[in-house]
């Protein structure tokens, strides 16, 4: 149960990583503050919590996602007008 | 021979340049790119005259093609690009790292450091290595060591 868990925060870890190289402020700074925030809840060891948080965290994954293809969107609106 | 100066005439003309003596060397240069390939010289010619063959040997192109393949990986370049990634890896310091050091007993990192090694070597490497096997690796060597049976590469004996 519990590596499976961990199995699934090392893999939210490493797509938040992954997408955290494009972020607009720079890949150290997204790092930064991805690490703190797995940093933070590194001692939760209640299943239901862990699941909770994981869902947050590809709530994020989600939110970067639709952050980078309005960027896209808006730098191909911005070529035509 | 009256025919092969009135070829050779026609396709000067091309060029703007009228020549009416077989011998204008400047008009037969400025028109021997056309000669080539062109069965209408092919026949008038008849036979190879010096100055096709010159045209040809003039425009011959040496093709040397490097095909974009790298080096073959061996143990030693395996290690050595282990450890580049590694130094330049913000966390570690250079003047601690040995092959052996453990990543979390001897170099202080901790779980999330290890994942992110563990992409560094994906994106230096160009596999994919599943979580599962990414958990155990824990020191450069085993970095090392599992890289060389990815990728077939063995010690020569």
């Amino acid at each position: 149960m519990a590596n499976s868990l961990r199995a699934e925060v090392v893999q939210l870890y490493k797509t938040l990583l992954f997408l955290g190289r494009e972020y607009p402020k720079g890949a150290d700074y997204f790092r930064d503050r991805l690490r703190a925030a797995f940093a933070k809840n590194k001692d939760v060891s209640d299943p239901e919590k862990i699941k909770e948080l994981i869902s947050r965290g590809e709530f994020v994954v989600k939110e970067l996602e639709a952050l980078y293809y309005l960027r896209k969107y808006r730098a191909l609106k911005k070529r035509y007008y | 021979m009256a025919a092969r100066v009135i070829a050779r005439c026609v396709r000067s003309l091309n060029h703007r340049t009228v020549c009416f003596n077989r011998v204008n060397t400047v008009a037969t240069l400025t028109a021997a790119p056309l000669i080539r390939g062109r069965a209408f010289s092919q026949l008038t010619h008849g036979h190879k005259s010096p100055l096709e063959q010159f045209s040809i040997s003039s425009f011959q192109v040496f093709q040397w093609r490097q095909y974009g393949d790298l080096p073959p990986l061996t143990l030693d370049s395996i290690h050595e690009r282990v450890l580049y990634v590694l130094k330049l890896y913000d966390k570690i310091s250079p003047e601690k790292l040995q092959a052996t050091s453990h990543f979390m007993k001897d170099l202080g990192l901790d779980s999330l450091d290890q994942v992110e090694i563990i992409m560094a070597m994906e994106d230096e490497f160009g596999f994919e290595i599943p979580d599962a096997d990414a958990e155990k690796l824990m020191t450069p060597q085993e970095i090392v060591q599992y890289i060389a049976d990815k990728k077939d590469v063995y010690e020569l004996a």
